[in-house]
């Protein structure tokens, strides 16, 4: 089956259901990393690098924008009223995509752990592009064709994140414990980010995505070579310490960011700004 | 330029009257250039001060960028931000080459600042408490900033003109960007308006002061005659004032929004606009750091650079290149 | 602080072609602990808004300029028109002489393409 628009959907009301699932996974994990990711700017540990890594944020946002924009075209909500004004229990980004940066607050004291930063974009960007991959296919010819576009994108964020990946990591001394510290912390909660959720069964007979276990053997394979590198053992099991973010869980690290990325909107959600 | 058989034996006169002629005739110095002393100081002084400024001035707005009222905003304001950082990049490289022969480089330069030695600009001192005042800093302070950087365009200094002419061009962007906010502002509710006319109350003093004093006398403090005579600049603070007043007073009026100040006109007679000075004594407190919002964003900018020094102090070594 | 993080701060200098028939341009510089990282920072640093084709990042510590003096070394005299096309003007009116057109730079150039008789 392919589906090349919108209105096709409303005779496939099952394959839209597993669609929109998919779809909020795709915008909202995009959406709050690159949150994070903006929280950072101005504050990274050399200013050269806070610009690169503020391009990459920008180019992740634009990516959630495009998802948001799909689930618009399919009548869903305005895309930035999905991105604004959905409580957590909506949301369907992984949880491990929402924890803060770090102790403290962007503008007080923010201690923010660059290591962290680190391993959570590269290992996410390396999931992502495995998503990517596979959305080129997808039975959905609107997200097959966004897909390809996010695809272009991709290549930089992940040269750009492997390279201080493999150097910081390879670097002797408080940095190496620092990134075995974060990579330990990112693999609790990795399952979140390579599930596909409750619905993930629906997503792969309607042809919308490969399936959960395939892709997360792709990452695995993609990131073996990486982790030789690094000389770092690669578990095959990931956690999901803190809730499946597919299925509504998430912490409290979630409502306060929405809190704050909704500030201004919620003055009055009405008007144009 | 005057054929030189082997400059190293000319006397320090004869390459000052040479360095002189060289910038008169509008040509560019290099780095590695002989240079005055004194040349070189005020451009380290007033380029670190520039870069830092940049730096520093990332985060008023900072505060905005996760807060944005829509993913447009959202993108389009870390865009805006970014190129202050940016903008710091290219001024930060532009001194640490001057620098460089006095044995300093950019951690020197955090330092100064840490310490209260290398200042930033008055304006970057302020709250900026209201998304419309993240609107108001595009329009007009990236507006005023356009004003005193296009002054230095051609500048005798070749890098800091360059960096300068890079600039601009993205100053470009931030004016729209600002325009945009602001006009989304001006065109909306009742509560909209009320929130950009008390960001204009709020930033004006500070626009004021934001070129500086007209004359050493105001604050015992100006460069604005050595920089002229150098060639780095070419107009007076006041004259940049004016020219400030010239280009966007019409456009703050047009949009239905009061000056606060009830004084202000243009007295056609001595052709030029008459405006209620600012109180110089406060802009003095404000660059010692004593502003508003000074310590808090320099604890902010140092908290960062100290937090991660561990990422620069890993890649220090050789061996980290892979 | 310590003067651990002094080998961090390298110089760079950055080039890029906008693209794949245009020359290699200098676009600024930027400080980074290697050429690796120097290299994933260059395009946005002084790129953001334009299109890039190749990028070369090359330690300043590499290069070998000119000083000042050395620069006068590069003046030379207007009279070298029989280096370029501006000594060999008068054969457009020979040529016409054999009733043959001049092949300029214009007309070269355009060989790239189709030569039609």
């Amino acid at each position: 089956m392919k589906i090349t628009k919108p209105e096709e959907l409303h005779q496939h009301p099952e394959y839209k259901e597993a669609l929109v699932e998919l779809l909020f996974q795709l915008a909202d994990d995009d959406f709050i990393l690159s949150y994070r990711g903006s929280e950072w700017l101005g504050l990274a540990p050399h200013i050269e690098e806070d610009i690169a890594f503020s391009s990459i944020n920008q180019d992740t946002m634009g990516h959630a924008a495009m998802y948001y924009q799909l689930l618009e075209d399919i009548g869903i909500g305005k895309a930035d009223d999905l991105a604004h004004q959905r409580p957590s229990s909506e949301r369907r980004n992984a949880v491990l995509l929402e924890e803060v940066n770090g102790p403290g607050h962007y503008l007080h004291e923010p201690r923010y752990d660059w290591a962290f930063a680190v391993v959570r974009h590269y290992f996410y960007t390396q999931a992502k592009k495995v998503r990517i991959d596979s959305l080129k296919h997808s039975s959905y010819e609107p997200l097959a064709q966004v897909a390809v576009k996010i695809n272009m994108e991709l290549y930089y964020h992940l040269m750009h994140w492997r390279t201080w990946f493999i150097q910081l990591t390879n670097a002797q001394g408080e940095a190496r414990e620092r990134m075995k510290n974060a990579v330990a912390k990112v693999f609790e909660d990795f399952g979140g980010v390579l599930t596909l959720g409750a619905k993930g069964d629906r997503m792969v007979e309607f042809g919308l995505i490969e399936s959960e276990e395939t892709l997360k053997q792709r990452w695995v394979q993609a990131m073996k070579p990486i982790f030789e590198e690094v000389n770092l053992d690669l578990p095959s099991e990931f956690g999901m310490k803190r809730g499946n973010g597919r299925n509504g869980e998430h912490t409290a690290d979630l409502d306060e960011a929405i809190m704050t990325l909704s500030e201004v909107y919620r003055l009055d959600p009405l008007t144009a700004w | 330029m005057p054929v030189v058989t082997s400059f190293r034996r000319l006397s320090e006169e004869e390459k000052y009257e040479r360095f002189m002629q060289r910038i008169e005739a509008g040509e560019k110095i290099e780095a590695d250039d002989w240079m005055p002393e004194d040349y070189r100081m005020t451009l380290i002084k007033l380029i670190a001060m520039h870069a830092i400024s940049e730096i520093m001035g990332a985060l008023p707005e900072k505060e905005w960028v996760p807060k944005a009222p829509s993913l447009r905003r959202k993108l389009g304001i870390m865009a805006k931000v970014q190129d202050e950082m940016g903008h710091g990049q290219l001024l930060l490289r532009v001194a640490e080459d001057l620098m460089a022969p006095l044995g300093k480089t950019r951690e020197e330069i955090m330092q100064d600042l840490f310490k209260g030695d290398l200042k930033f600009h008055n304006v970057f001192h302020m709250p900026a408490p209201t998304w419309a005042d993240a609107g108001l800093i595009g329009w007009l302070v990236d507006g005023a900033a356009i004003i005193t950087q296009t002054n230095m365009l051609d500048a005798s200094y070749g890098p800091y003109a360059r960096a300068l002419k890079r600039i601009c061009a993205e100053e470009v962007f931030h004016a729209q960007h600002g325009e945009s906010i602001i006009l989304a502002l001006a065109e909306g509710t009742k509560e909209q308006k009320e929130m950009l006319q008390d960001a204009l109350n709020r930033w004006w003093e500070a626009l004021l002061m934001f070129f500086g004093p007209a004359s050493s006398e105001t604050t015992g403090a100006s460069k604005q005659d050595i920089t002229i005579k150098y060639r780095i600049r070419t107009k007076t603070n006041e004259q940049l004032r004016q020219d400030f007043f010239t280009k966007y007073v019409p456009r703050i009026l047009a949009l239905g929004l009061k000056l606060p100040d009830e004084t202000m006109h243009f007295d056609e007679k001595q052709g030029k606009w008459i405006y209620k000075q600012p109180d110089w004594n406060k802009f003095k407190e404000i660059i010692r750091n004593n502003g508003p919002k000074s310590k808090e964003r320099l604890r902010l900018r140092e908290l960062s650079y100290y937090h991660n020094a561990w990422v620069r102090e890993a890649l220090s070594g050789q061996s980290a290149a892979v | 602080m310590s003067d651990g993080a002094k080998g961090f701060y390298q110089v760079f200098e950055v080039f890029s072609r906008k693209n794949d028939t245009a020359p290699l341009q200098h676009q600024f510089s930027l400080l980074a602990p290697n050429h690796e990282i120097a290299l994933v920072m260059a395009q946005e640093n002084f790129m953001r808004r334009e299109p890039v084709s190749d990028i070369w990042v090359v330690k300043r510590s590499d290069i070998r300029m000119m000083t000042e003096e050395e620069k006068t070394s590069l003046q030379r005299l207007d009279n070298k028109d029989y280096r370029t096309t501006k000594g060999y003007g008068y054969l457009k009116k020979k040529w016409r002489q054999y009733e043959q057109q001049m092949l300029d730079e214009k007309e070269i150039f355009s060989w790239k393409g189709e030569i039609r008789r």
